[in-house]
């Protein structure tokens, strides 16, 4: 059966329009098929988490929505409309924004700068400079310091700083907690929650599932390329303590 | 925390609107394979540009004659196959480097995966005995 004839157009209904939908969504590295069938679903204001062990095709179902990958078959709708084959610069316009794992900084240039960097899009850098030191104090302690030099949790805020920038309607988390303290994860993830509360839609990848799951809506479960469950978070704690993840023991 | 299940928002009816005017492209995504079949279907191409060539050259004795078909049989034809023949090998080698380091990768997990089993199963024997 062709994927075509698996999935059939959306048909009108009351509810609201989720902001990402996702049906049966293939993607492969040239002949090896790394998602098998995606489905997932993340609602305005919602914290979607997605989880998973490595390799189980989280960050290759980011760049997909992000419009980095194209899918190879499957169904991808962004505020109700289809969007397989956008590009990435279309979407990022658009208000999907990712913040990829290690962060995508500017290791030479100072916070200061790193944030201008969002004004070509045409922001305001006064506005853009206010709006980031007001939502993480700690870099305009840090304006003037090289990016490369900050921690990793500075790092990931002007990360979240930049990215916030752009006034993003998805943002596009990936693993997030990588390589930093459990409590600047857990800070970072207090920050995630304000966003969320402020509107965003927040999809995360991430393996460090406790604390995701404190701050998320929605928990999925992704093994093998594929979404193996969807749960309130406490639903999934359930599934992922006989599972695999070395954060959750 | 409280997802806004209500009415959507004005960000949201702005991104809606946004993601309307953003271009589209149809078809299939996988690019590699279309320039892989293409360089098959150039070096085809070419080698039956050749042959025709070399059956219009062969029905004359006149060197006149011939030029013109070993300009457009022969060296066109060559041409042809050289690209065509240039593309599948690039691609084609792109393919099985692709395999090849994704191959390799998934070893590496799978060989971390039995160490960790392995630590596991040793840390809870060690267990067992203290």
């Amino acid at each position: 059966m062709s994927s075509a004839e698996r999935w059939s157009p959306p048909v009108p209904r009351a509810e609201p329009v989720p902001v990402l939908e996702l049906h049966d969504m293939h993607a492969a590295y040239g002949g090896i098929e790394v998602l098998r069938g995606v489905d997932l679903v993340v609602h305005a204001g919602h914290v979607v988490a997605l989880l998973g062990p490595n390799g189980a095709g989280k960050t290759t179902t980011l760049k997909v929505i992000a419009g980095q990958m194209q899918p190879t078959s499957g169904c991808m709708h962004l505020g109700g409309r289809h969007c397989n084959g956008a590009g990435a610069d279309a979407l990022a316009r658009a208000g999907v924004c990712t913040i990829p794992e290690g962060r995508g900084i500017f290791p030479n240039l100072t916070v200061t700068e790193n944030l201008r960097m969002a004004t070509y899009g045409g922001a305001v850098l006064s506005e853009v400079l206010e709006h980031a030191y007001d939502r993480f104090p700690r870099l305009r302690e840090r304006r003037k310091q090289v990016a490369g030099t900050l921690s990793g949790g500075e790092q990931q805020m002007l990360a979240m700083a930049r990215a916030l920038s752009t006034d993003p309607a998805l943002l596009l988390l990936d693993e997030l907690s990588m390589g930093l303290a459990p409590l600047i994860v857990e800070e970072l993830y207090g920050h995630i929650a304000r966003l969320a509360h402020d509107g965003i839609s927040i999809l995360i990848v991430e393996q460090f599932a406790r604390t995701v799951l404190a701050v998320a809506d929605i928990g999925a479960l992704m093994l093998n390329g594929r979404v193996q469950q969807v749960g309130t978070p406490a639903e999934l704690e359930q599934a992922l303590a006989g599972a695999y993840l070395g954060a959750t023991t | 925390m409280t997802p806004s299940d209500e009415a959507p928002s004005g960000r949201m009816e702005e991104f809606q609107r946004e993601i309307n005017n953003v271009k589209v492209k149809s078809g299939s995504a996988s690019l590699e394979r279309q320039l892989l079949g293409l360089g098959i279907l150039l070096a085809l191409a070419g080698i039956v540009v050749v042959i025709v060539g070399w059956y219009g050259a062969s029905g004359t004795a006149v060197l006149s004659d011939q030029i013109p078909y070993v300009i457009s049989g022969g060296m066109l034809g060559i041409a042809l196959t050289t690209i065509g023949a240039a593309l599948y090998v690039r691609h084609s080698l792109s393919r099985y480097l692709q395999y090849w380091l994704i191959r390799l990768v998934y070893e590496q997990r799978e060989q971390t995966d039995r160490t960790i089993e392995a630590l596991a199963k040793i840390e809870e024997r060690l267990g067992s005995r203290s």
